[in-house]
């Protein structure tokens, strides 16, 4: 139970790892060559795999060419992945000291780098994948030192971010960029996101019904 | 003369405002980024505050979502920002014909998009509860619409 657990979390840091990665900054060479390269991920790109474009075009003229164009066009131009603009009546978005999102971030000390990552906020979809993906690395650390009770209280929170957060805003927001991709690669990676967001709830919420989580809630009485 | 002719008077009257200050405005002098919010009827402020918040109807409607409804009724205009794209859309509406029609655009995007989500949540059941909210939302905002045409354009 314990090693299935920690495979499981492995498997989710990965999908976590990558979707965050797709969706904050724009492809290059080494992801491109990670994605095409790993059949097992590449599997997740199925439009991609069979696309004409990505075999008869050099990578440097597929990233140049299309993929970033299309980045650009999803994310920094025309639609709007930052939860604010989803939660706000105003259709505003938060980018100062009052996104609610900071205040969940500092609790848990995960800093957001906005320069680096090259968002407007924390409350950017790969800010908030990324989140996930820190939470669930902690999961599998706390799993791997036998500590089920933090494991358990953590799986706990990835619940409530996934309910309060992602999950009601990000699958508006990637429904239209399967809409409106150019490029099979972001058509696919917004398919990824949303199963995957999707998926990983209803895995979270199996887990908190699971002998797992009661057990833990038993030891610690 | 009853309220239907006088609605139409006025959208004949906004219609020839629009094409004196098209004119006028020929060497481009008096564009200016703001938005001149009282040359547009009440309904356009009611729909914008009422439908196109996402946290309202449950519904993102994009740039792109705007311009493909606009070209479904024939109208065409370059992405641009949001609100400006949705002030165009509606200063296409003319009649209360082409009001109907506009309707009828933001409910076909309602639809689809709910579909979707009753597509992800029997796939997901435990988001079901999250979808159905959603949903909850655009049919409240499809009978908003409707109240929205009664109110000004019958």
């Amino acid at each position: 139970m314990q090693e299935e657990l920690i495979t499981e979390q492995v498997a989710r840091i990965n999908i976590y790892a990558l979707i965050s990665r797709l969706l904050m900054t724009e492809v290059d060479e080494s992801l491109l060559k990670l994605i095409t390269e790993d059949e097992n991920i590449m599997s997740f790109f199925p439009n991609f795999k069979k696309w004409e474009k990505r075999t008869k075009m050099s990578p440097t003229d597929l990233i140049d060419k299309e993929l970033n164009v299309d980045f650009t066009n999803l994310f920094l131009l025309h639609l709007i992945p930052y939860e604010s603009f989803y939660t706000r009546e105003d259709q505003k978005m938060e980018t100062g000291g009052d996104n609610p999102l900071q205040a969940i971030y500092s609790a848990f000390d995960f800093e957001v780098e906005l320069d680096v990552a090259r968002v407007m906020s924390g409350d950017h979809i790969g800010v908030e994948l990324e989140f996930m993906y820190k939470l669930v690395e902690a999961q599998s650390k706390a799993l791997e030192a036998g500590d089920n009770e933090t494991a358990a209280d953590i799986a706990g929170i990835q619940y409530n971010f996934l309910k309060d957060h992602l999950l009601e805003w990000a699958p508006m927001f990637l429904l239209n960029v399967k809409l409106e991709a150019g490029t099979a690669l972001y058509f696919d990676a917004a398919e990824l996101a949303l199963e995957f967001i999707m998926s990983d709830f209803e895995y979270l919420t199996q887990l908190q019904k699971s002998t797992f989580v009661k057990d833990v809630s038993e030891e610690s009485k | 003369m009853d309220i239907k002719d006088l609605n139409e008077l006025r959208s004949e009257f906004e219609n020839l405002q629009k094409r004196e200050m098209q004119s006028d405005c020929a060497d481009g002098s008096c564009m200016t980024d703001e938005p001149s919010r009282e040359d547009y009827p009440d309904y356009l402020a009611a729909i914008f505050t009422e439908i196109m918040p996402p946290v309202k109807s449950g519904i993102y409607f994009s740039r792109w979502d705007l311009k493909k409804m606009a070209g479904e009724v024939d109208e065409s205009f370059a992405l641009d920002v949001r609100e400006r794209m949705f002030q165009k859309f509606m200063q296409w509406v003319g009649t209360p014909e082409d009001m109907q029609q506009v309707i009828e655009q933001f409910n076909n995007n309602m639809n689809a998009k709910c579909d979707q989500y009753r597509e992800y949540s029997k796939k997901y059941p435990s988001t079901k509860e999250i979808f159905d909210k959603k949903i909850e939302k655009a049919e409240s905002s499809k009978k908003y619409l409707d109240k929205v045409y009664t109110e000004f354009f019958t």
